[in-house]
C-alpha cells in the first residue's frame, strides 16, 4: 500500500513525475537487450501464470519518450486525465505521423462495438487505412455480450490477426488464453525499438507494464487514469430548485434519499449505488482481480475477507429497504440506470466518467433545463474517502501468434496512427473522420454530421491511443468539472499492492470467487443476508482462498510490487 | 415431425364405425393397417421390413429397389451426424480438466487436457447451487405441466366452438401472435404492467397502498413465469390440437347429436377423444423436455429475484460454462442433465403404452 506520491514540481504533469519516479523507468532505460528467453522456446512456459514486475519487466518495457504537442489546458494531476478545452483551428494541427507507416497490407481486427456498427466498407474505414497505409476488415461484435464470444473465438484455431480484449473480460480462462494465442510484441517494441512508433513510444510506462501478460508485452493498450472512473451523479438542476444540499456521508444520504423520494410522483432518490458505496467505505477495487488484494498489517488481504465490503453492502442494503432505489433497478431488466437519470424517475446515479458529457450532449436539445454534476465520493462517516487505484489501462489490442512479421508491423503503423495525440491531424481523422464527410467545422470547432455520427463510431480508437485526456472543445465547462474531480478524487486515491500488474492466476483457481457478485446483488436487495457474505467467504478461503493468498504472496515477495 | 405423425394416426378414427372403438384400438394396428399402394415413405418402408421378416428380401434387393429413398435422407442424415452426433462425444471434456486454450484449437485441446474421472461430477454433486438449480427446475416443471399445459387444450376447444369463420380466424390471430415476441419484450411489458414501478404500483400508490411489485418476488416467482410463458405461447400451443380437431368427422358429431347427446357429452365423447393420442404424445415430449424449462426467459430474469429462485439446469450450465468458462463442470452438468432427460422420456413414453396410446416410437 503506497500513498500516492505527491507531485514533487508544482505544476508538472504528475504522471510523468511519477513514472520518473519508478525504478521501472530507470531500468527500462538503462537495460540493454530485451531478455526475451521466458517467452520463446516451447509451449508450456509461454501459459505461466504469475506476473512480471521489477527487472523483468524492465528488460520488456518500451521506452518512454513524451511528445509535447500541445500544452493540456489543465495539466494532469493527482493521476488525473490532462483536459483539452480550447479546440485547435484545423491549419495548426500538426502531424505526428509524418510518414505513412503502413505497407499496405490486410490486417483482420476483431473488436467490441458498443452501438450499432457502420458498413464494413464506409468512407470513414477507407480514409483512415489511407492514411495509415494498410487495409483494415472489421469485425464489430456487440460489446455488451462480447465475452460470450471471446471464449469461443480463441479456442478456435482461426483467430483474427488482431483481437481487442477489454479488462473486464479477462476472467476465467481468458488470461491464459491470451498468453497462448497472442504474439508477443517485445521484438517490435521493447526498449528503443518503440522509438520507430514515436506515438507508441508516448504511451505511459504504467499502461505498457500492464500490457505484459504471461512474461511477454502482448497487448498495445489504452492508457487510462487511475483514478476510479466511477462518479456519482446529481441532478444538479432538482437539487437547486428544491434546494437539496449534496450528501457528504453515508448516513447524510440516506436521510437525504428518504426526503426526496415521491414513489407516487415515479421519483425515486436514487439507482443502485453498490460501486459507489465500495468507494465510499474505502473497498479495495472489483474491477480487476489482482487489485483485490492487498496488504493490511502485514498480511495479503481480500476485498471479500475486509469489514468495509460487508460495511458497504450493508449500507446499500439499507437503500433498497428504504424503498427508495427505483424498483426497476431491482429488477435488473429494465433498460439502463443513466436513462431513468435523464427521465427525472432518479435522481442520483453512478456510472462512468463519460457520461458526464454524453448524458449532457444528449440532453442539451431535448431538454434545456436539465442540468448534472458529480458529486465527491464521500467518506461514509463524513471524513475524506479512502480510494484505491484502478488500473492505468484497460483495453488492450493484441496480435495473434500466427501473424506474419508484416501483419504485426502494419497493426504497429495502425496503433502508432490511432495513439496521435490531441491538436494532430491523426487525432481529428481518428475522433471525427474527414472534413465535409463527417464532420464540419463551426465555430472553429469540429462537429459530427450525421455520417459522422453514423460511421466514425469507434473502433480505431480501441487499436491505439496515447496518454489519457478528456478534450471536449464544444463544452469547456465539462471537461474542467471532470479532470478536476479526478484531481480532487486523486488527492485521496492509494495504490494497492498489485496495482498496474497483470496477474495471471493458476487455473485451479481461476472460478474461486466467480459468484460473489451475484453475491452483493442478492444481499443488497434483501434476498440474502450479510453473514452469508461471510459464510461464503469461508467456502472461498477452504476451497482455496487461502492458498490463492499465499500464493499471491509469493509473487509479491519474488516480483516485487510495482506500485511503489 | 412426430406431430404430423399423430395426425395420420388420428385418421382411422374417421374410417372407424364408432368413436368408442378408438381408444380400444391397440398400438400395432395404425402402421400395419394402412400400409398400402398409395402409402408415404415411411409407411411402405415399414412394409418392407414386415415383408424382409417373411419373404426374406435380400438387403441388396432392398437397397435397390429403395436406392433413391436411401440418397434422399443422405443429406438429413449427414446434417444430423454432424450437428448433432459428432457434438455429443464433446461431452468427453466433462471427464476432464479441459482447457480449451491448451493448443491451437479447443477440439485438440480436448486430447491434451489432462484426464480426471469423475471429479466433475463428485463437485457437482457436492455444490448446493446445483441441487437448487435441479429443485428450480422440478418445481418449475411440474407447476408449468398443471398450469400450462391443459391450457392449449381449453383454448383449442373454445376457438373450434367458434362458428363463424371470420370471428375464429381473428381469435386465433390475437392468440398466436405474443408468441412471436421476444422474451427481452414479454419480460419488459411485466415489467411495466407489474413492476415496482409499473401501472398498478403507480395506480395502488395513488390510493396510498404501498410495496406492490410481483417482479422481484422470489416466493412466487414460479407463478410468474408459469403466467408469462401461458401469455406467450399458450395459443401458438393450440395449432396441434386445432389440427386434430379438424381431422373429427363432422358425421360423428351428427350422429351423436342424432343419438340424443348434448354439447358436454359430444364433447366428452367424440370431441376428447379424438385428442387423445396427441395429448398423449404431446406430454410425453414435455416430460422429456421436463428439465428444460425456458433458458432465455430465466436468465433475462435472474438477476430481478436471485439465482436462489430462478437459476435451473439450463442457466446453472450456461453460468458455469460461458459466463465463467469453467467448461468441464458445465459439460458434466449438461451431461447430468441428458441422462436425467432421457430416463424421464423412457418413463413416461412407458406411461403412455400403458395408457394405450403411441408415445413417441415403439419397440
Amino acid at each position: 500500500m503506497t500513498p500516492n506520491s505527491p507531485s514533487p514540481r508544482s505544476s508538472g504533469p504528475s504522471r510523468r513525475s511519477f513514472l520518473s519516479s519508478t525504478a521501472v523507468v530507470a531500468a527500462a532505460v538503462a537495460g540493454g537487450a530485451p531478455l526475451l528467453a521466458a517467452c520463446g522456446g516451447d509451449g508450456q512456459s509461454e501459459r505461466k501464470d504469475g506476473a512480471t514486475s521489477g527487472k523483468d519487466a524492465a528488460r520488456i518495457l518500451p521506452t518512454y519518450v513524451p511528445q509535447d504537442i500541445v500544452k493540456p489546458d489543465i495539466p494532469a494531476k493527482n493521476g488525473s486525465s490532462a483536459g483539452f478545452t480550447t479546440a485547435i483551428a484545423t491549419a495548426r494541427l500538426k502531424a505526428s505521423v509524418p510518414r505513412k507507416l503502413g505497407k499496405g497490407g490486410t490486417v483482420k481486427v476483431m473488436a467490441p462495438l458498443w452501438g450499432s456498427p457502420p458498413k464494413s466498407d464506409n468512407p470513414w474505414y477507407r480514409a483512415m487505412d489511407e492514411a495509415i497505409g494498410v487495409r483494415t476488415q472489421w469485425q464489430n461484435q456487440d460489446g455488451n455480450t462480447y465475452d460470450e464470444k471471446l471464449g469461443a473465438v480463441l479456442a478456435s484455431s482461426e483467430i483474427p490477426d488482431v483481437v481487442v480484449v477489454p479488462g473486464w473480460n479477462l476472467t476465467g480462462k481468458i488470461p491464459s488464453a491470451v498468453n497462448a494465442k497472442f504474439a508477443d510484441l517485445g521484438p517490435y517494441l521493447s526498449g528503443d525499438k518503440v522509438k520507430e512508433y514515436p506515438n507508441l513510444a508516448a504511451v505511459p510506462t504504467d499502461a505498457w507494464q500492464r500490457s505484459i501478460f504471461g512474461g511477454a508485452l502482448r497487448g498495445v493498450p489504452m492508457p487510462a487514469s487511475y483514478v476510479i472512473n466511477i462518479v456519482p451523479y446529481y441532478r444538479r438542476d432538482v437539487f437547486e430548485q428544491r434546494g437539496y444540499q449534496v450528501p457528504r456521508s453515508a448516513d447524510e444520504f440516506l436521510g437525504w434519499a428518504k426526503e426526496a423520494t415521491s414513489a407516487k410522483a415515479k421519483v425515486w432518490a436514487c439507482d443502485d449505488m453498490k460501486w459507489t458505496a465500495f468507494n465510499a467505505f474505502g473497498v479495495f477495487p472489483g474491477s480487476d482481480k489482482a487489485l483485490w488484494w492487498d496488504m493490511v498489517d502485514g498480511k495479503l488481504v481480500n476485498r471479500v475477507e475486509t469489514e468495509e465490503y460487508l460495511e458497504a453492502l450493508e449500507w446499500v442494503r439499507k437503500l433498497y429497504a428504504a424503498n427508495v432505489v427505483h424498483p426497476d433497478a431491482k429488477a435488473q431488466n429494465q433498460g439502463d440506470s443513466g436513462n431513468r437519470f435523464t427521465a427525472g424517475q432518479v435522481l442520483v446515479y453512478n456510472n462512468d466518467l463519460s457520461h458526464w458529457y454524453v448524458k449532457s450532449i444528449e440532453q442539451a436539445t431535448q431538454n434545456p433545463d436539465f442540468a448534472m454534476a458529480g458529486m465527491d465520493v464521500f467518506g461514509h462517516d463524513g471524513s475524506a474517502p479512502r480510494l484505491y487505484a484502478q488500473q492505468p489501462a484497460n483495453i488492450f489490442a493484441f496480435v495473434s501468434k500466427q501473424a506474419s512479421e508484416a501483419v504485426v508491423r502494419d497493426f504497429l503503423a495502425v496503433a502508432n496512427f490511432c495513439a496521435a495525440p490531441y491538436g494532430t491531424k491523426e487525432r481529428l481523422l481518428t475522433d471525427y473522420g474527414v472534413e465535409g464527410t463527417h464532420h464540419t467545422v463551426q465555430k472553429g470547432m469540429p462537429v459530427k454530421n450525421d455520417t459522422g455520427h453514423l460511421q466514425v463510431t469507434g473502433a480505431f480508437d480501441l487499436l491505439g491511443d496515447p496518454a489519457s485526456y478528456l478534450a471536449h472543445p464544444d463544452r469547456p465547462d465539462i471537461v474542467k468539472a471532470q479532470v478536476e474531480w479526478q484531481q480532487r478524487m486523486g488527492a485521496f486515491t492509494k495504490k494497492t499492492a498489485f496495482y498496474g500488474l497483470t496477474v495471471t492466476e493458476p487455473n485451479r483457481w481461476t472460478n474461486l470467487a466467480d459468484d460473489f457478485e451475484q453475491l452483493e446483488d442478492d444481499v443488497v436487495r434483501g434476498r440474502k443476508k450479510v453473514s452469508d457474505v461471510q459464510q461464503a467467504v469461508s467456502e472461498w478461503r477452504s476451497k482455496g482462498g487461502d492458498q490463492l493468498r499465499d500464493w499471491y504472496r509469493k509473487l509479491l515477495d519474488d516480483a516485487g510490487s510495482a506500485a511503489n | 415431425m412426430s406431430q404430423h405423425s399423430t395426425v395420420p394416426g388420428a385418421q382411422p378414427t374417421r374410417d372407424g364405425a364408432a368413436p368408442a372403438g378408438a381408444p380400444s384400438r391397440g398400438p400395432g394396428s395404425g402402421p400395419a393397417g394402412t400400409a398400402g399402394a398409395g402409402a408415404p415413405p415411411g409407411r411402405r418402408r415399414a412394409a418392407g421390413k414386415a415383408a424382409g421378416k417373411e419373404g426374406r428380401v435380400s438387403l441388396r434387393t432392398r437397397f435397390r429397389r429403395d436406392r433413391t429413398l436411401v440418397l434422399m435422407t443422405l443429406p438429413a442424415l449427414l446434417l444430423v451426424l454432424v450437428f448433432t452426433y459428432v457434438p455429443v462425444l464433446g461431452n468427453v471434456v466433462a471427464f476432464q480438466d479441459y482447457d480449451p486454450y491448451l493448443s491451437e484449437n479447443g477440439f485438440v485441446a480436448m486430447l491434451e487436457s489432462p484426464w480426471i474421472g469423475l471429479e466433475n461430477f463428485e463437485r457437482i454433486f457436492s455444490d448446493s447451487a446445483f441441487w437448487r438449480a435441479v429443485e428450480n427446475t422440478l418445481v418449475l416443471f411440474l407447476l408449468q405441466l398443471v398450469l400450462f399445459f391443459p391450457v392449449p387444450i381449453v383454448l383449442a376447444l373454445l376457438i373450434n366452438s367458434i362458428v363463424r369463420p371470420r370471428v375464429r380466424a381473428v381469435a386465433q390471430a390475437i392468440m398466436y401472435l405474443p408468441h412471436f415476441f421476444s422474451w427481452v419484450l414479454v419480460i419488459t411489458v411485466f415489467q411495466q404492467i407489474f413492476g415496482g414501478a409499473g401501472i398498478i404500483a403507480q395506480t395502488l400508490r395513488e390510493h396510498g397502498v404501498e410495496g406492490f411489485d410481483l417482479m422481484t418476488d422470489p416466493g412466487i416467482f414460479k407463478f410468474l413465469v408459469t403466467s408469462e410463458g401461458i401469455w406467450k405461447d399458450a395459443g401458438w400451443g393450440i395449432i396441434v390440437f386445432l389440427a386434430a380437431l379438424s381431422a373429427v368427422s363432422q358425421d360423428l358429431y351428427e350422429a351423436a347429436a342424432m343419438d340424443g347427446a348434448g354439447r358436454w357429452r359430444r364433447m366428452w365423447h367424440v370431441t376428447l377423444p379424438a385428442l387423445r393420442p396427441v395429448i398423449a404424445l404431446l406430454l410425453v415430449l414435455r416430460v422429456g423436455d421436463a428439465l428444460t424449462v425456458g433458458f432465455e426467459q430465466l436468465l433475462l430474469q435472474r438477476d430481478a429475484v436471485g439465482p436462489d429462485a430462478a437459476e435451473v439446469l439450463d442457466t446453472y450450465v450456461w453460468w458455469n460454462g460461458i459466463r465463467n468458462q469453467d467448461f468441464g463442470y458445465a459439460a458434466a452438468a449438461g451431461l447430468v442433465k441428458g441422462v436425467v432427460g432421457l430416463g424421464l422420456v423412457l418413463a413416461a413414453n412407458k406411461v403412455a403404452h400403458l395408457m394405450g396410446e403411441q408415445g413417441v416410437y415403439k419397440k
